[in-house]
């Protein structure tokens, strides 16, 4: 009863806005516009929730002595610069200078540093592909290569038979591949998303 | 006292007007397309016909001997949801990964409630966490085994993509069994050499179109694209979902087929069919 309830409140919910796709008017443009923007307050109240909840466990965690408590401190501490540099009075929010500082000088170097990391883990995932699936990894370090050749920055007819190849293997052979998957992407989500409100799934609930 | 009959006039009046004030947003064939589309996909799951063959996508045939062997050997199971999670700031598709691995870690923490090995899920967005708690309690209570569920958890790590990768990186652990599902970014490769690398059986799947080498290279078991979503109906029990994966097919089939008819048309210098099916 309570599952057959919850589907008929999204199936309703999607009609409602698949409705307002399809035609101009306002009732139902005003109907769906509110929907939508419940669904946001939602998902932003279930977020912040979220975030107490984090909160509350690593406090007990603390409290109780479980888990890691210097990892529990060490986010405690960094929720609360953040909260603090973004909600204390006088800031601006997240554009606030302080919150920008904290992001520019403390985030963004660490999640730079990490993504510098991304050529070494290509090496070694292909070293590894190699031991696993030795003639599929080869095809995709082929192509790698090929497109590697293609990107030299060589001038002269050289140069440009190579960036007008470069240009042939974006434009249709990748093109092709990446509209495929993206087109069967879409239709499985489609089905995915019908499958859930239908309560098709085990673990909707 | 109105009558009935002046009810309904009253109805049919207010339903005229409504559709009088009413105008179409894409123009006649797009409209009559997209609801032959849904129209086909409903009266597909509705009315099965023909036998669903079920492939091993991803091999997940193999989940429960790796759950098995982890069980013997004492070793964990570690499952990320990917780092696009369900109220990020991620595109809507990403997202929706996030949900499709659901089901998927129902499967997996079911092999592992009966196997008794303890599971690690993480997630980087707090409301994935909650769900993917309510999967695991969803878990033991339909496989009747309450008193495991203490081993296993589920950790949130925190905000944004480098923050996901980074965890994968620094927990490198050998897992008995190690998957990941969902949505992801450039930070795929880290993730998935971190978690999986030193498992003994590994997973990997994605429908982030751009980020499809990354499990083909590390993964034991890979879902593609569209693979992620169909697996999930895969798995399910029920027939409908089967069906409607069959119904998802064809699909396909048809997108293909007037694309190919499409493409042999304009070729051809016939009418460009791109332009009357957008409404352009």
């Amino acid at each position: 009863m309570r599952r057959s309830i919850i589907a008929g409140i999204a199936l309703v919910s999607g009609l409602l806005v698949l409705l307002d796709l399809l035609i101009v008017n306002p009732s139902v443009g005003d109907a769906a516009g509110a929907l939508i923007e419940l669904l946001v307050l939602l998902a932003a109240a279930a977020a912040v929730g979220g975030g107490a909840t984090l909160a509350a466990r690593h406090v007990r965690d603390i409290a109780t002595g479980n888990g890691d408590p210097v990892g529990s401190i060490v986010l405690l501490v960094g929720m609360g610069a953040v909260l603090l540099a973004g909600l204390r009075p006088g800031s601006a929010g997240s554009s606030d200078p302080l919150v920008r500082w904290l992001v520019a000088a403390l985030l963004a170097p660490i999640a730079a540093s990490l993504f510098a990391l991304l050529f070494i883990f290509l090496l070694r995932a292909f070293r590894r592909g190699y031991t696993w699936r030795a003639r599929e990894t080869g095809v995709m370090a082929a192509a790698a290569a090929i497109v590697i050749v293609l990107l030299f920055p060589v001038g002269g007819r050289v140069g440009d038979w190579l960036a007008a190849s470069a240009g042939w293997v974006r434009a249709v052979p990748l093109a092709g591949t990446f509209r495929g998957l993206l087109i069967g992407i879409g239709i499985m989500v489609a089905v995915s998303a019908a499958r859930s409100l239908l309560a098709l799934d085990r673990d909707d609930d | 006292m109105p009558n009935l009959g002046e009810i309904a006039a009253r109805l049919i009046s207010l339903i005229t007007e409504a559709i009088g004030s009413s105008s179409m947003r894409l123009g006649a064939a797009p409209t009559v397309a997209i609801l032959l589309v849904l129209l086909v996909l409903l009266s597909l799951i509705a009315r099965p016909s023909g036998r669903w063959a079920a492939a091993d996508l991803g091999r997940l045939a193999a989940v429960r001997r790796a759950m098995a062997l982890a069980a013997e050997s004492g070793a964990d199971a570690a499952i990320s949801l990917g780092s696009a999670g369900v109220v990020r700031a991620a595109s809507a598709t990403d997202r929706f990964q996030t949900l499709a691995a659901l089901p998927l870690l129902g499967h997996l923490a079911e092999a592992a409630a009966r196997a008794g090995v303890s599971l690690r899920v993480t997630a980087n967005d707090p409301v994935a966490a909650l769900f993917a708690e309510a999967t695991l309690a969803g878990a033991h209570r339909r496989t009747a085994t309450p008193e495991r569920a203490s081993a296993s958890a589920v950790e949130y790590l925190g905000e944004g993509r480098a923050v996901a990768a980074g965890a994968a990186l620094a927990r490198a652990a050998p897992h008995g069994l190690a998957i990941v599902a969902g949505g992801l970014g450039e930070e795929s490769l880290l993730m998935l050499d971190g978690l999986l690398a030193r498992a003994e059986w590994s997973l990997a799947g994605t429908a982030s179109a751009s980020q499809a080498a990354g499990p083909l290279l590390v993964g034991d078991g890979t879902l593609i694209g569209p693979e992620l979503f169909q697996a999930v109906a895969e798995i399910a029990g029920s027939g409908h979902a089967r069906t409607a994966v069959r119904a998802a097919n064809r699909l396909i089939s048809t997108a293909v087929l007037v694309l190919l008819l499409g493409s042999i048309a304009a070729w051809a210098g016939g009418p460009q069919v791109a332009s009357f099916l957008a409404g352009r």
